[in-house]
């Protein structure tokens, strides 16, 4: 084996070795499997921590250069090791409970939401063949175990028991339930090119081999791609969607009453929920671990990078949505785009087939992939700029009537003035 | 015992459990939450049975809205902290329950009921009939199931019919939760009061006359939510 092959292939040539290892030491059976699967669960786990810890600086950093800050430069070079100085920092902060909190909520919460944020790390595929475990309902299963975060928060928000505390919560569920529909509903264009829910099989549908184009679904789908993003910023609850946890409003909403690790762990929970979501859009839109040269799993960390810099750019130059301007944004711009979009995709895709089996089987105009995707590319741009005009259209109506209304105020105001024209008159 | 034996009991019990603590629960939040650890023991039971997309589709549903939309009912109920378990109706509950469960059994189980010319149960489930292994799930059974939602012969009608009544049913949310000015509310108490008053004059003749000065419609107290 070459070794750009062994560099190509190092995951999965370490994993088997473990495997070997273990299997050598214990004997083929359940308890190695066990053991095994353990320790896959716990690299995972290990490597979505770590990688937490190095987003937090990230994070700094590049707000900080946004904003024409420094950020952290301090402890270790570049400031690399602030991660560890917090860790110990919060090691060290007293854990404390309100007297009058719920216990056994207010506790449960934080472990409630970093574990099934974790938990969503098992179906990824990090290279071919690495990946925890190949569910072919791979999306529809990180998007299920990701909204138990509601939960937790709403069980944070109550166990509290802090007003500030429960505001953000409810605001959450308002949220958090609401995004998850576009969330949902663009991720099922995908589904449906890919022709299939797993994760692996649609990175599969966008990697240059076996008959298939390797064109990211990111050109098929620009709309699908933008609204998902939108939706998954709002689902983490980063800024400018961060209303769960406006300091300026609410403190800092439902974990304001949390120190120390319990509050480490909520913050663990955001950021994994974040990682997790930049590894979803980067496998569903960008192609995942597929790409030239680099070895997989460099490819994967590298889209994953920058899906998340456009996180990170978005909360260092956009200010807070308003309330109501989050939900019309949510069920009168990004929900019925996203159901047009899915008509459109799904009738496209059915009328332009790629393989000769699907136009014999039923019937369709065979075409080219890149044509395929120049056609889808067409229909979601023209779906994304006359849903924007419907928009634009609307909100210049209402402005007008906005601007008419004034300058009858202002009409009546002038109106009373000039009763004084020549010096009020005097008392 | 196998291992999915053991890992059914004690799903079962997490299930049975988190039931028992809704109903004995004298925090209403705590019932809420316990409701929610029954909802992810019936999401254990459905990976047990490898049916992965029932997994995922009870956890998305029932824990992820179905109980978001309890826990607020319970958070705009009065006295969440000290409700009392039980009320005056708890003697027909457990007849219910008991009644359902012995039916559920019946039906269910490997004892034969015949009633008149059917028989009900005499299931011979794999595991019960000893040295019967259970058949394998086959890969494609997410392909099927999907197809079997668009397949007229199949369960295409009622895919469609359950989709009418879900739009239905949002419709007739966005109707209930719809902006209304001071001027429609206005309105309907109008010819709701009309309604009233025809009704009065038609049952005029029957009723005795009342005194002078009585209310003939009674104004109505308190005032309904109104956005301007």
């Amino acid at each position: 084996m070459s070794l750009i092959d062994t560099i190509n292939n190092l995951l999965k040539i370490i994993g088997d070795a473990v495997a070997n290892l273990v299997q050598n030491i214990l004997g083929p059976g359940l308890g190695a499997d066990l053991i095994v699967m353990g320790l896959g669960a716990l690299a995972l786990c290990t490597v979505a921590a770590l990688t937490f810890m190095a987003m937090t600086w990230a994070e700094r950093k590049v707000v900080a250069r946004i904003q024409s800050r420094v950020g952290p430069n301090q402890a270790g070079p570049f400031g690399l090791l602030q991660p560890i100085a917090d860790g110990i920092k919060m090691f060290t902060k007293e854990d404390t409970t309100p007297t009058s909190a719920d216990r056994w909520v207010y506790n449960a919460a934080p472990l409630i939401i970093a574990t099934f944020a974790l938990l969503t790390f098992a179906v990824f595929p990090i290279a071919p063949g690495v990946v925890g475990t190949n569910l072919n309902i791979g999306v529809f299963f990180v998007i299920a175990v990701g909204s138990a975060s509601t939960v937790a928060i709403l069980m944070a928000g109550w166990g509290s028991n802090n007003k500030y505390s429960l505001l953000g919560a409810f605001r959450t569920v308002a949220q958090l339930v609401g995004y998850e529909v576009p969330m949902l509903l663009n991720v099922i264009p995908v589904i449906v090119l890919a022709g299939s829910m797993g994760l692996a099989d649609i990175v599969q549908r966008q990697t240059l081999a076996d008959g298939n184009p390797g064109i990211p679904f990111i050109v098929y789908l620009p709309l699908s791609a933008l609204a998902f993003f939108i939706a998954g910023v709002a689902e983490t609850g980063r800024s400018p969607f961060d209303l769960l946890e406006a300091e300026s409003e609410i403190v800092a909403g439902f974990h304001v009453e949390y120190s120390g690790m319990k509050f480490a762990l909520f913050m663990l929970g955001e950021y994994v929920n974040t990682l997790a979501v930049s590894i979803v859009f980067a496998t569903l839109f960008l192609g995942g671990y597929a790409g030239p040269i680099l070895p997989p799993y460099l490819w994967l960390a590298l889209k994953t990078a920058l899906v998340f810099f456009v996180f990170m750019w978005l909360r260092g130059t956009l200010p807070r949505v308003r309330v109501d301007q989050l939900m019309s944004l949510n069920w009168k711009v990004l929900v019925p785009m996203s159901v047009v979009n899915i008509i459109a995709v799904i009738i496209l895709a059915k009328v332009f087939v790629t393989s000769p089996g699907l136009q014999a089987a039923n019937g369709g105009i065979l075409v080219t992939p890149a044509t395929q995707a120049a056609i889808l590319f067409v229909a979601n741009i023209a779906i994304l700029l006359s849903g924007l005009a419907i928009v634009a259209r609307r909100a210049r109506v209402l402005r007008l009537a906005e601007e008419r209304q004034l300058e009858s105020r202002r009409q009546a105001n002038r109106a009373a003035v000039s009763g004084f024209a020549g010096g009020a008159p005097a008392k | 015992m196998t291992i999915s034996q053991i890992l059914f009991i004690v799903i079962a019990l997490v299930v049975l459990g988190g039931g028992v603590m809704v109903v004995t629960a004298r925090n209403l939040f705590h019932a809420a939450l316990f409701l929610i650890v029954s909802f992810f023991g019936v999401t254990g039971l459905y990976v047990l049975l490898d049916a992965g997309f029932f997994a995922a589709a009870q956890f998305l549903v029932y824990i992820g809205a179905i109980s978001i939309l309890v826990i607020f009912a319970v958070m705009l109920t009065r006295g969440v902290q000290q409700a009392q378990p039980a009320n005056s109706q708890w003697p027909a509950a457990l007849i219910t329950s008991v009644i359902v469960f012995v039916i559920m059994a019946i039906m269910l189980g490997p004892i034969a009921v015949t009633i008149g010319d059917r028989q009900f149960g005499n299931l011979s489930w794999p595991n019960i009939v000893e040295g019967q292994t259970v058949p394998a799930v086959p890969d494609d059974s997410l392909v099927r199931l999907g197809q079997s939602f668009v397949d007229f012969n199949q369960y295409g009608a009622a895919f469609l019919l359950t989709a009418v009544l879900i739009l239905v049913a949002m419709v007739g949310a966005i109707w209930v939760a719809r902006d209304r000015t001071l001027k429609d509310v206005m309105e309907e108490r109008a010819e709701l009061a009309a309604e009233e008053a025809q009704e009065a004059m038609l049952a005029g003749p029957a009723q005795p006359a009342l005194p002078v000065g009585a209310a003939q419609v009674a104004e109505p107290t308190a005032e309904p939510a109104v956005r301007h």
